[in-house]
Formats: C-alpha cells, sequence, structure tokens
C-alpha cells in the first residue's frame, strides 16, 4: 500500500515536470525564466551596457544617459545600482526602493552633473504613498526586518568631496577616495563614461557586487525591466537621442529568500566572478554570450556612421586590489577574433588589416563605445561597399568564454541616430 | 523508500531549474539567430519627394556561409498580404531595403549582386534548397509592373483592391501601413504564408538576422530616425528539409492560424515559436516641446488560410477586442478607460487594435493620464483577443520623439513568454488575477 502511494507520488512528480518540460523534442522547456537566452522579459538584474555623461557642460548641450526602471509587480522591491568605470570599478551604489508598479527613472547627468543628486529622496525611499493597486511597503515577504529602517532614508546630494572623486574616477580614472592618486581604476576620456548594474536585493544596504557579502543580500525575483536614453542635445556634434532595453538578466531558477543556496543549472553566471568560493553560482543570473553579428554603416560625413558599443566581461575577482583594475583596461583583455563582411561577403580580418608598422591587436576595456572607421576593427574592404555587418566572438581566450554584450549606435546629419542590441550568435550558456 | 523519496526531490528540483541550456530550445523571443523576423509595423510616404518623406528600412543579415532564401511578405495592416518577393542571400550577406525604393516612384525592388565572398559557399551549396531554386532564384525582382505597384500601393492605403470589389482588406490612411515578415524558404516562389501550400516551401534553419529604422526626414513633421532590431522568431525544433511535419513541443505556432490542421504535427508545421500577449510599454506624453510616444502594436489576425477578401474586415473588427489596457504613472497610480468601470453592462470602452498599428498613447482608445499631473509611466497592455481559444500573438514597440530632432524606438518587455496562458483581467482589488509577470511554470 505504501509503495502503491510513492508510486502516486513519482507519477504526480512525472506529471508536474513533463506537463511544461519535456523529457524528448524541443524546445524542452515552454516555461518562463527556464532558459539561457537573454530575451527582453521581466528581470532581477538589468545591465547599461555604456553611459556617458558630458557633465562640464551646460544641461541645455551637455550629451547625457537616462535610465528607466519598472517594478512590474504588486509587491514593492529594492533596486541597487551601481555605477562602474570602464574597467570595471564600482564608484558608486545606491538604492531605489520602488513601490509596486513603481517607475523610476534616473537622468545620470543629475548625479554626476552640477546638481550631483541621486533622485530625489522623496520618490525612492518607503515613505512613499502607495498607488491603488500597489500592496503595502512592507509586503515583500523577502525583504529582510532591517530594510524597514534602512529604506526610509535615501539617496539625495552627494558630499562634495565624494562627487569630486567620482567625476575624476570616471573620467581620468583616478580615484582619490578609495585608491589613491597613484592607481588608475580606469580609463581616461572627456566625458564620464563606464557601466550601470541594477539588482533587486532584500534590503537597503551599500555592499558593491564585488564583495562576496553581497550575495547574502541578493533576491531572485524577475519582476524588473527598463529602458535607457542616450542623448545628445549639442546642435554641432549631436541633436539626436537612441534608446534601447536595458540588457534584462533573469535569475534561474528564480524566486526564495535572499542567502540560501539554491542549485541552477547554469553553467556560469552573470556575477559568477564575484560570488563566493564555496558558491561560485551564488547570484544565479544568467550569463552574456560572447559572440555577435552587428551590422554597420561607415558612411563618412553627411552619412550614417556606426559606433559599436561594448560591455565586457573584467578579469578582476571579489575585493580586488585597486591596481588589478589595470588588467580590464589591459591587453589581457583581447578579443579572440573580428571579422568584418562588406555587402559583398568580402571578409577582412585584423591579421589582413596589417600595414607595414602597425599590426591591430583588439583589445577593449570593460566598456566602451568605438567607431568602427577606428584602427582598432579590421580595415573595410576596397570594395567600395560602405556598409556590411560584424562577426565577433568576443572571448577573452579559448579558454575563456568570458561575456559580452554589443549594441550598435548609428547616427547622421546631426538628426538621426538609432541603437540597436547587436545579434547574439549564442546564449551565454554554449 | 528513501530512494523513492530522492527520485521525488530530484524531479522536483528538475522541474525548478533551468532545464535547458541549450540554444533555441525555448518559448523566449530573443534577439538571436531565426527562422522567420517580424518588422511589425512600416509606414511610407510614396507621395512625397524622397528628401521629406517617411519611410521605412529593414536589413536582413545571413549569419551563416550557406546561401538562403528570405521570403519576404508586405501585409496590410489587417493582415493581408499584398507583395511577396525572395532575397537571394549568399553566404554572409546583408541586404537592405528601403520601402520607399518598392512603394514609391521607383517602384523597384533592388538587391545586390550575387557574387559570393572568399568565407562564403558557392550559391548552390544548401543542400535543403528544392531543385526548382536554381532556376526560380535566377530571376528575381526588379522594377514591379505600374498597374501592380497601383494595386499595391491603393491596398496599403484604402484597403481597396479592384479584385476584392467592395471589400476592405486594409484601413483608410495617407500613407501606406502594415507589417513584413521574412521567411526562410527553399525555393523563390510567391506563395505566400497565407496559403497551406506555402508550408512546402518553408525552411527551420535560425540564421537570419536583422534591423529596422523608421526614418521621418520631413524637418516639419519629423527630422528624426528610430531603429529597432525586427522581432526574432525561431524555429523549433531547428533544421530539416522543407514539407516535413516534425514534432514541436510548442502549444501553438506563429503562423498557426495558417498551416494546415491535418493533425498535431501539420497544425505547428512552421515549427516558428509564437509571440507573447501581455506587455509593459513605457510612455511619456509631455505635449508640445517635449517627449511624446506612440505605441505600435502588431496583432495576430483572425483570417486563416485563403480567407476571402471579406473576412479581412474582422482583423479590425470586434473579435480583435483587447483583454485590457492599465496606465499607471509615475505614482502608480492607475487609470483605466472610464467606462471599462462597469457602471452598466452595455457601458464599455473596447480596445480594439488591428494588426498593425501606431497610436499616440494620448488617443482615446488608452485610459487617460491620471489627474497627478504626471505626464510619464507605463501601461500594461493584455492584447490577447477573446475569439482565439488561446493567447492570441502580438508585439509592441514604443516610439518616443521629441523637439523635431530626438527619436527612439524599443520593444516593450512581454511580460510572458508566447507559451504562456491568458493572462485574465484584472481590477483595483489587490488579490488575483493581478497585473504582473507569467507564472514560472506554464499552467
Amino acid at each position: 500500500m505504501r509503495m502503491r502511494k510513492l508510486t502516486l507520488l513519482l507519477f504526480i512528480c512525472s506529471i508536474s515536470v513533463s506537463a511544461n518540460t519535456f523529457v524528448k523534442g524541443s524546445p524542452a522547456t515552454t516555461n518562463n525564466d527556464d532558459s539561457c537566452d537573454i530575451a527582453v522579459l521581466p528581470a532581477a538584474t538589468l545591465l547599461l551596457p555604456y553611459f556617458e555623461v558630458d557633465f562640464n557642460s551646460p544641461q541645455t548641450t551637455a550629451m547625457t544617459t537616462l535610465f528607466t526602471i519598472v517594478n512590474t509587480v504588486q509587491q514593492p522591491q529594492i533596486a541597487h545600482v551601481t555605477i562602474w568605470t570602464d574597467w570595471g570599478f564600482p564608484v558608486l551604489d545606491f538604492n531605489l526602493f520602488l513601490t509596486g508598479y513603481d517607475v523610476q527613472a534616473i537622468n545620470l547627468y543629475d548625479i554626476f552633473g552640477p546638481r550631483g543628486t541621486i533622485a530625489p529622496p522623496y520618490g525612492t525611499t518607503n515613505e512613499i504613498e502607495t498607488g491603488l493597486r500597489s500592496l503595502d511597503n512592507d509586503a515583500n515577504p523577502n525583504f529582510i526586518a532591517a530594510s524597514a529602517a534602512n529604506c526610509a532614508q535615501l539617496p539625495g546630494p552627494i558630499p562634495v568631496r565624494i562627487l569630486n572623486d567620482m567625476r575624476t574616477a570616471v573620467t581620468t580614472g583616478i580615484y582619490d577616495y578609495s585608491c589613491g592618486r597613484n592607481v588608475t581604476i580606469g580609463g581616461k576620456h572627456r566625458n564620464a563614461a563606464g557601466y550601470v548594474t541594477i539588482d533587486v536585493l532584500s534590503d537597503c544596504t551599500l555592499t558593491l557586487p564585488t564583495q562576496p557579502d553581497y550575495y547574502k543580500e541578493l533576491l531572485y525575483d524577475n519582476v524588473l525591466t527598463g529602458d535607457y536614453m542616450w542623448i545628445s542635445p549639442n546642435s554641432t556634434t549631436g541633436n539626436y537621442a537612441g534608446a534601447n532595453p536595458l540588457v534584462h538578466i533573469r535569475a534561474i531558477p528564480e524566486g526564495g529568500p535572499a542567502g540560501v543556496v539554491t542549485a541552477t543549472e547554469l553553467p556560469r553566471t552573470f556575477y559568477g566572478q564575484y560570488n563566493p568560493p564555496a558558491n561560485q553560482a551564488a547570484d544565479r543570473r544568467q550569463p552574456l554570450p560572447s559572440t555577435f553579428a552587428a551590422r554597420f554603416i561607415q558612411g563618412g560625413p553627411g552619412a550614417f556612421n556606426t559606433h559599436y558599443v561594448i560591455w565586457r566581461e573584467g578579469l578582476t575577482g571579489a575585493n580586488a586590489a585597486c591596481n588589478d583594475y589595470a588588467r580590464n583596461g589591459s591587453s589581457e583583455m583581447s578579443v579572440r577574433s573580428v571579422i568584418r563582411f562588406d555587402e559583398h561577403e568580402n571578409p577582412t580580418t585584423l591579421a589582413s588589416s596589417c600595414l607595414p608598422l602597425y599590426c591591430p591587436n583588439l583589445t577593449l576595456p570593460a566598456t566602451s563605445s568605438t567607431e568602427t572607421g577606428a584602427a582598432l576593427f579590421p580595415l573595410i574592404s576596397n570594395s567600395g561597399d560602405l556598409g556590411g555587418w560584424t562577426s565577433f566572438d568576443l572571448s577573452h581566450s579559448a579558454a575563456n568564454r568570458s561575456q559580452n554584450w554589443v549594441v550598435v549606435s548609428m547616427s547622421a546629419e546631426g538628426r538621426y541616430s538609432v541603437a540597436f542590441d547587436a545579434l547574439a550568435l549564442s546564449n551565454g550558456c554554449q | 523508500m528513501r530512494t523513492a523519496l530522492l527520485l521525488a526531490t530530484i524531479l522536483f528540483t528538475a522541474a525548478a531549474h533551468a532545464t535547458t541550456i541549450r540554444n533555441d530550445d525555448s518559448c523566449d523571443i530573443a534577439t538571436m539567430p531565426a527562422a522567420t523576423l517580424l518588422l511589425p509595423y512600416f509606414e511610407v510616404d510614396f507621395n512625397s519627394p524622397a528628401r521629406t518623406a517617411r519611410t521605412t528600412l529593414f536589413s536582413v543579415i545571413n549569419t551563416s556561409r550557406s546561401p538562403q532564401i528570405a521570403r519576404v511578405t508586405l501585409w496590410t495592416d489587417w493582415a493581408y498580404p499584398v507583395l511577396t518577393f525572395n532575397i537571394f542571400l549568399t553566404g554572409y550577406d546583408v541586404q537592405s531595403i528601403n520601402l520607399y525604393d518598392i512603394l514609391g516612384p521607383s517602384g523597384t525592388i533592388t538587391l545586390q549582386d550575387r557574387n559570393v565572398g572568399s568565407s562564403s559557399l558557392p550559391n548552390d551549396a544548401n543542400p535543403l534548397f528544392l531543385p526548382s531554386a536554381a532556376d526560380a532564384c535566377a530571376q528575381l525582382p526588379g522594377v514591379l509592373p505600374a498597374s501592380f505597384l497601383n494595386d499595391v500601393r491603393s491596398m496599403l492605403t484604402t484597403g481597396r483592391v479592384a479584385s476584392c470589389g467592395s471589400s476592405h482588406l486594409g484601413g483608410i490612411h495617407v500613407n501606406a501601413i502594415g507589417f513584413v515578415t521574412i521567411d526562410l524558404v527553399a525555393t523563390c516562389g510567391i506563395t505566400m504564408p497565407n496559403d497551406i501550400h506555402y508550408y512546402d516551401e518553408l525552411l527551420y534553419d535560425n540564421v537570419i538576422g536583422g534591423d529596422w529604422e523608421i526614418v521621418d526626414p520631413n524637418p516639419v513633421t519629423g527630422n528624426y530616425a528610430g531603429g529597432n532590431p525586427l522581432v526574432h522568431i525561431r524555429a523549433i525544433p531547428s533544421g530539416g528539409p522543407a514539407g516535413v511535419a516534425t514534432e514541436t513541443n510548442l502549444p501553438y505556432t506563429f503562423y498557426d492560424h495558417y498551416t494546415p490542421h491535418q493533425d498535431r504535427n501539420t497544425a505547428r508545421m512552421d515549427r516558428r515559436q509564437p509571440l507573447p500577449s501581455t506587455f509593459v510599454a513605457r510612455f511619456i506624453q509631455g505635449g508640445t516641446g517635449a517627449f511624446n510616444t506612440n505605441f505600435a502594436i502588431w496583432r495576430e489576425g483572425l483570417t486563416g488560410a485563403s480567407a476571402a477578401c471579406s473576412a479581412y474586415s474582422r482583423n479590425n473588427g470586434f473579435d480583435m477586442v483587447a483583454i485590457e489596457a492599465v496606465r499607471f504613472d509615475e505614482h502608480e497610480n492607475p487609470t483605466v478607460n472610464s467606462s471599462e468601470v462597469r457602471i452598466s453592462a452595455y457601458q464599455k470602452t473596447y480596445v480594439i487594435f488591428p494588426s498593425a498599428s501606431s497610436t499616440p498613447t494620448s488617443a482615446g482608445t488608452f485610459p487617460p493620464l491620471s489627474s497627478s499631473g504626471d505626464v510619464g509611466g507605463w501601461m500594461y497592455l493584455n492584447l490577447a483577443n477573446s475569439s482565439t481559444g488561446r493567447p492570441s500573438q502580438n508585439w509592441v514597440v514604443s516610439i518616443m520623439q521629441a523637439e523635431g530632432r530626438y527619436q527612439t524606438a524599443f520593444d516593450a518587455t512581454p511580460l510572458g513568454n508566447g507559451c504562456s496562458s491568458t493572462q485574465a483581467y484584472t481590477t483595483n482589488r489587490p488579490y488575483p488575477p493581478v497585473i504582473g509577470p507569467a507564472p514560472n511554470i506554464t499552467p
């Protein structure tokens, strides 16, 4: 009798699996949040792969980057925002308390520019009133008890000294606040440049993703969505805008409290390099892919021209020393292969682009935006074509299938600009 | 006993984990090489000169070294297919099409030559091509005959064509409006997706990708451009020859209502992933001098294979009523169309969109702005219709523009994949059904 009950139990279990996942045939699953594919679907982590902010110019002409986050569920959420340099060093983090169905926009010019302010505090704390369809601000059972107090006071003006240090960190790579003046943790460029990650968390703390303790606070609910915009209002150098969804990185399996080790079938994860050694998949975030097909038009003055915006996983691990971050902007960040095809399918490679005194060897830091006409990329063929596409394998090496993301940004005539994700040729698990 | 419990644990655990790490093995719509590409909305002002005419362009890349044939079909906004042509893609080819070239004064479909690159295989090196492909693909499109071009223009602007008498096949608008599908096929023919014989030619290799741009060069009405990836719809399982009905675990498919329905396998013969029905779409509705938003919405029609001309009005009719739209402002205040607060069984504002449309978020079709003064927020769109017997398929693009110089276009976020079940109508009550992502496990 007991055996029969067990058989029945097993049979029920089998049905619970086979109703949505399949022993044979394809797809293996029709469930949500059950694959390695990076899709625009509610996620537990959002990645803004590249930002650029001209904080020295007045707002009327300053290039800036904005992003918006939406909480798609009725429960409140805590979105932990981390701003990284272009060499993958985290310079600033803050929390946005999202009431149920909340939407919160952040203009990075507000942070780096003269205001030096993270969103107005009254808009991002758990003190705010909820909407008619939203649950109360304490109605997320995955929040830890301390969050009630910790989320009551959220960001506002940034102290001047920290703001100045942040500005130098994202423009010169010098971050006196943490690293002194002799170590660089980012590249040199006129405008602030870097990338942003946004994670669902169980508390409003200032732990960084580079610290193993972060993975005791991280949550796994795929509930956030968002987009970003690059706006270039200067009528001489820009006069246009481009936008794209943020990269939506889902937790698989999703759900459950923070700090609990749950197995995942993902072979590696987005934050794998920072996870505690005892559980290198603690974040359960989908990994990003390494191979892409990215279209370009390189028409010269008066025509469309293209930048490739490329985010790359860095080499530094948890709690890395400041002087380690140079690795994320060094020749160690080489690219495995780049092939450019023109409109007549003529391929050019880095090897075929060697000049007598120069042979390009593509290395790209953790984030960058580079004109396709730059000498870094294979030369365009001599067919006369001005367009085509580029095949990227952005792995660091054959042995290191690192994570990457590519966005195609085209602009023309001081009035047209488009931005769209390049085609990923594989998911991040393959 | 212990073994049995362990087994049960393993089975439950397996259900909770990522059950596939393979490519092309889920219902998720991702920007990855696909077998079908959808341009969800196009608009072309073919009456104006090119320097001021709004137009739509798209590009298709063959990511494989084998040659491929892409069958392009232009549909009206009521999902009537008006024009089809083939793009022969050599290995690693890229082809761009400006719809103004086709619908404008030149009426020409211009494609690149077929010389292969040094990394590409020869043009006869795709073993899945039908024997007829060599001859059929030798002559590909050029200039459209004038009378045919006029018919195409008429169908895309007035919905009328002489061969369909008084029946409407599309809406009435100054500009040509519709959507485009691009499918991988085994030969160069002119069969269209609404013909069951199309599925004898369809191929299943996930190898093509692409993007689209809406360009509005008129400095008075536009002066900007927006671009986005095409919707990449993969064949699952991928591969294999044309005309073979291979089993798929997809519950239904993108071309489901056109495929032969002799049995389960033929009904899903296209093996294309289905598109979802619920979306989160952000808006800014700032008025003059600020950002304003249009939602470009593609919706699966109701007409089946070889439908009569008179049937296409259903694709803009009462049967296309969407389940609901809820607008949230920046303070999470929800609004619905006023008469959706049902004070009478007879009073209700229906949310109806045809198969392809672009509608300002300020239009009365959508719920009004709240009284908070906020001009931005997001909208929940449950676009499933009640006539399909399963969640109907949809796609939403949020297009924002401002100041005669900024335009952006990006996909709205689906709240589930296309295999998720229908989400029920929600209310202001905080208990189920509520707005949110579809369940992790498909019911």
